[in-house]
């Protein structure tokens, strides 16, 4: 994989995301503005990230790897956070904020795997 | 968010850390299993949920003669962690024994499978849920079970019952 932009730009705002609503957990917050925008903000990433793939896509730098599952990941990793969203905000318990957290370490392991599809990984 | 939207019940508040201990007081038995700690159980089973499924119907798809021994496997383990999420999160006794089915079952299989596929690296190619007990997944398989029979045994109906009559 080859550690670009997105990499970077992905580690720091899920690492960032994470944090944030573990240390929400520790303090013992149920969810609150902070914390939710903090996912908010995870989804934006791969919201930039899809437009971002569509674009070079369609400019001829074609995924290397398999395509449909780079798709197929990307699709799904753009309703963890919104289900993340919706998991937590119906018991708004201090555990919720480690649920809104766990999003933030899954997307950046499907944004690893997604960097190596592209990259030309073999499938899994 | 905030003052947007009540808890449900009046005891999703923080300050009851305790989580399903203190939740379980004065509910029915059994309802505290998908409260508090346990929707984050609740969650990472259905984040593995998805991505087995999604990896066996990609396995099976493309690759089943490869390693059909595998492949099953990785099915196998996407129906328990699905089995897991849904029992988990549902109240009652028979979806209790369903859980403890369900995660029992994924301790055997991350246990077996992880030892066969370090002793016949052949039979299982190291490409399943549970190969190397779940390595390629930070080890949260062989972690996962073990956390959730624990969480069950701390929720089993009849502690409640307990609980309630001679609370600790």
């Amino acid at each position: 994989m080859i550690v670009d932009g997105f990499v970077i730009a992905g580690l720091i705002v899920c690492l960032l995301s994470t944090v944030i609503c573990l240390g929400a957990a520790i303090v013992r917050q149920p969810p609150n503005d902070i914390t939710i925008l903090s996912v908010a903000a995870v989804e934006v990433f791969l919201v930039v990230y899809l437009v971002s793939a569509v674009v070079r896509q369609s400019a001829g730098q074609a995924v290397s790897g398999e395509g449909w599952e780079f798709w197929g990941y990307l699709v799904t990793a753009l309703l963890v956070p919104v289900g993340a969203f919706w998991w937590a905000v119906l018991e708004r318990s201090r555990w919720s904020n480690i649920v809104l957290g766990a999003a933030g370490v899954t997307i950046f392991v499907m944004l690893v795997r997604m960097e190596q599809i592209w990259d030309g990984a073999a499938a899994i | 968010m905030r003052g947007g939207r009540l808890p449900r019940d009046g005891r999703g508040s923080a300050g009851r850390g305790t989580g399903g201990e203190a939740a379980a007081v004065g509910t029915p038995a059994a309802a505290g299993r998908n409260r508090g700690a346990g929707r984050l159980l609740i969650a990472v089973y259905g984040i593995f949920a998805v991505a087995a499924t999604a990896r066996a119907v990609f396995q099976i798809a493309t690759k089943f003669s490869e390693a059909p021994a595998a492949y099953s496997l990785t099915a196998l383990a996407a129906v328990v962690y699905v089995l897991a999420t849904v029992s988990l999160a549902k109240t009652g006794t028979l979806w209790f024994r369903t859980s403890v089915a369900a995660v029992g079952l994924e301790l055997v299989g991350v246990l077996t499978v992880g030892s066969l596929s370090l002793l016949d690296p052949v039979l299982f190619p190291s490409d399943t849920v549970w190969s190397v007990f779940g390595q390629g997944y930070g080890f949260v398989p062989l972690v996962l079970p073990v956390i959730g029979l624990w969480w069950l045994y701390r929720h089993r109906p009849a502690a409640q019952v307990l609980g309630q009559s001679n609370p600790a």
